[in-house]
């Protein structure tokens, strides 16, 4: 039996208007996911990746962006249309945020007592001294030495990896059902973000916590992730289970980004094989696949005809109407 | 002493760049009210040799020195100590006016392909403007080469009157790289030059690095904190660690049998884009961070993390020894 979803995203677009046209960012897009579960977002830069988390946490500024359609449901209470007032107390206290750059994330002018106690204040009632403990015990928990002496410090005094621990202490003071992590580990150094990956981890055991890890490195996925949805303009061009992702990518897209990276596991020498091209304007989008211009399976079909996401396996939906798998099979990359 | 007096036996013609123990030491204040003045030492003690051809990698994590050390073989931070020599010719001493002819022997690539490039200027400028610093070529030659070499990488001339707001992140790169080329230098630093791009993009301008090279015979110093990406493009690479070459060795040891604790380290924290094998998988995960650069330490930079130190680890900072693959680690 599969565990009800806390966090159910169905058919959600956003767009923006801005100087040089309508930009659609998000063009119907659905996941869900389930208490303990990570569900890996991975694509571009504009892939829409970003927008459709913010639009969960009611944090598109609209205008200029505007939710055209779709529903975003938490334990089955709708987000869209619920009011600020109401929003809040969810946003922050079941629904944390984790951003990917903690320097500017966090205030430089208020200690970090200041910011990890107006959570638990705010969402939990605590009085000045029983938040006042809850931030050290957090702080401990995320592992930063010696909390009580740290809590009077402002974030400049603490390192980029440091800064990134606070921020998840912030985020999981209130103990969230959802986590929605955007690339919580881009901008550190690789052993730091193994730590920070481990630490998660260890967090999301202990409470069950539902966790959204968006980010572009497939090895983040494969180590992290148990089900993962690929996005490219603005779209969902797969999704499947991380074992099944890894092992039998189901469209081109995917293939293309598996085939174009770098990674220790090659044989040296192994050519990359980029994916030729730059992806689309989101402005100028026409009919027919958005992949098809840098698809080397596209046939006449593709140009004129958008592919719906269809199950391609018992877990697997791809979006996709070529069957090239059978001629991908001695491996050649798009 | 033995390492130097190697290196020096090695120093003939084939060596186009040499960097012999140089420190890079930066004097501060801890900010307006603080008296005491600390000295940062960025880079302390690094050398190495680039041969014509040939790609070498620099890895490490922030803070370990690896741009610093790039900037000053381009002359661009003051040298405290050492040297940096190309082509038997010491840069690290000349003034700005003395060094600008050498300039076109050794160029550099930079990270952000949004801030390098000129944005009042079209691309067919951009790329010639290295050329009419030189000045070589008349006007017309000039332009004929500015085709010549968008073309080379991979963009269309016919969009030489563009601006660079009007390219994408990996096309600006190859007007990066075109500029970089178009005084035909010998040696070419690269700091981080794909860490901005998408991978799919990222994957067509290493490609284009590896092919320049290949038809023009560059010698590439590679810089990265991205080791899967140097695994791909040096023949031999350093680690940096608090600045200091830690290790160095051509890739094929160093990914198979990396010596020092904190390669071995680095290397087992990347994830594998494989879910099987990255389950089976136990990251040796590091205690703690870098330690800052403002301190002094007697013994191994890395002691204090390193999970197999010993008591004498912390009395003397390890000599980088042996001849193909060098470490620097007494339990090596």
């Amino acid at each position: 039996m599969k565990p009800r979803p806390v966090l159910e995203v169905n058919d959600l677009a956003v767009q923006y208007d801005t100087d040089e046209g309508l930009v659609e960012a998000v063009r119907g897009v659905s996941f869900q996911v389930a208490p303990g579960q990570t569900l890996g977002i991975v694509g571009e830069s504009g892939s829409g990746k970003s927008v459709t988390n913010l639009a969960v946490l009611g944090l598109i500024p609209q205008p200029p962006g505007k939710i055209v359609s779709g529903s975003i449901r938490f334990r089955g209470q709708e987000l869209l249309h619920m009011s600020q007032r109401d929003l809040s107390t969810i946003r922050g206290r079941k629904i944390a945020m984790i951003f990917q750059d903690p320097m500017t994330a966090l205030n430089p002018l208020l200690t970090i007592e200041d910011q990890l106690t107006e959570v638990t204040r705010i969402h939990l009632g605590h009085d000045r001294q029983s938040a006042r403990n809850h931030a050290i015990s957090m702080l401990e928990k995320v592992g930063i030495p010696s909390p009580e002496r740290r809590l009077g410090d402002y974030p400049h005094q603490f390192s980029g990896g440091m800064r990134q621990r606070v921020m998840i202490a912030m985020a999981l003071s209130c103990k969230p059902d959802v986590l929605i992590a955007d690339e919580p580990t881009t901008a550190l150094d690789v052993t730091i973000q193994a730590q920070i990956l481990r630490l998660m981890k260890e967090l999301q055991n202990s409470a069950q916590t539902a966790i959204v890890l968006i980010t572009h490195d497939m090895g983040v996925i494969a180590s992290a992730c148990d089900t993962v949805v690929v996005m490219y303009a603005g779209k969902i061009v797969e999704q499947a289970d991380t074992a099944t992702l890894f092992r039998n990518p189901r469209h081109p897209y995917t293939l293309g980004l598996l085939k174009s990276m770098t990674r220790l596991d090659a044989p040296l020498g192994t050519k990359l094989t980029p994916i030729e091209g730059q992806p689309p304007d989101l402005t100028q989008l026409g009919k027919g696949c958005s992949f098809c211009a840098r698809c080397r399976y596209a046939v006449q079909h593709c140009r004129e005809e958008t592919p719906e996401l269809t199950k391609v396996s018992s877990e697997g939906l791809a979006a996709c109407f070529v069957d090239w798998t059978a001629d991908s099979a001695g491996g050649e990359g798009p | 002493m033995k390492s130097r007096a190697q290196v020096e036996s090695r120093s003939t013609s084939q060596n186009v760049l040499e960097v012999k123990d140089l420190k890079i030491h930066f004097h501060t204040t801890g900010g307006p009210w603080e008296r005491k003045r600390r000295i940062v030492r960025a880079v302390d003690g690094v050398s190495f040799h680039l041969q014509s051809g040939e790609t070498l990698g620099i890895v490490g994590e922030s803070g370990c020195g690896k741009s610093t050390t790039a900037r000053a073989i381009l002359n661009l931070v003051k040298v405290t100590d050492g040297q940096v020599i190309l082509n038997g010719v010491r840069l690290d001493n000349l003034s700005a006016r003395t060094m600008h002819p050498h300039r076109k022997q050794i160029q550099m690539i930079f990270q952000d392909p949004y801030a390098s490039l000129n944005p009042r200027m079209p691309v067919g400028r951009l790329i010639s403007e290295p050329m009419k610093i030189f000045k070589l070529y008349d006007r017309r030659t000039r332009m004929l080469e500015v085709i010549r070499l968008m073309e080379l990488v991979g963009l269309d001339p016919g969009f030489m009157n563009r601006y660079p707001h009007e390219f994408s992140g990996g096309q600006r790169q190859r007007i990066g790289i075109a500029r970089a080329l178009a005084v035909k230098p010998q040696v070419i630093i690269c700091d981080e030059p794909v860490s901005a791009l998408d991978v799919s993009i990222q994957a067509q301008v290493i490609n284009l690095l590896m092919d320049l090279q290949q038809q023009l015979g560059l010698a590439y110093v590679f810089i990265s904190h991205d080791l899967s990406v140097v695994r791909h493009i040096a023949h031999r690479v350093a680690v940096m660690y608090l600045g200091n070459i830690i290790e160095i060795a051509p890739s094929e040891l160093l990914y198979q049998h990396p010596k020092h604790p904190y390669t071995q380290a680095l290397l087992s924290a990347v994830p594998l884009p494989d879910p099987q094998a990255e389950s089976k998988r136990d990251p040796i995960v590091l205690v703690g961070e870098v330690p800052s650069p403002d301190q002094i330490y007697q013994g191994c930079p890395f002691a204090n993390r390193c999970p197999i130190a010993e008591k004498e680890c912390t009395d003397l900072k390890p000599a980088l020894e042996g001849a193909l693959h060098s470490v620097a680690c007494i339990k090596a």
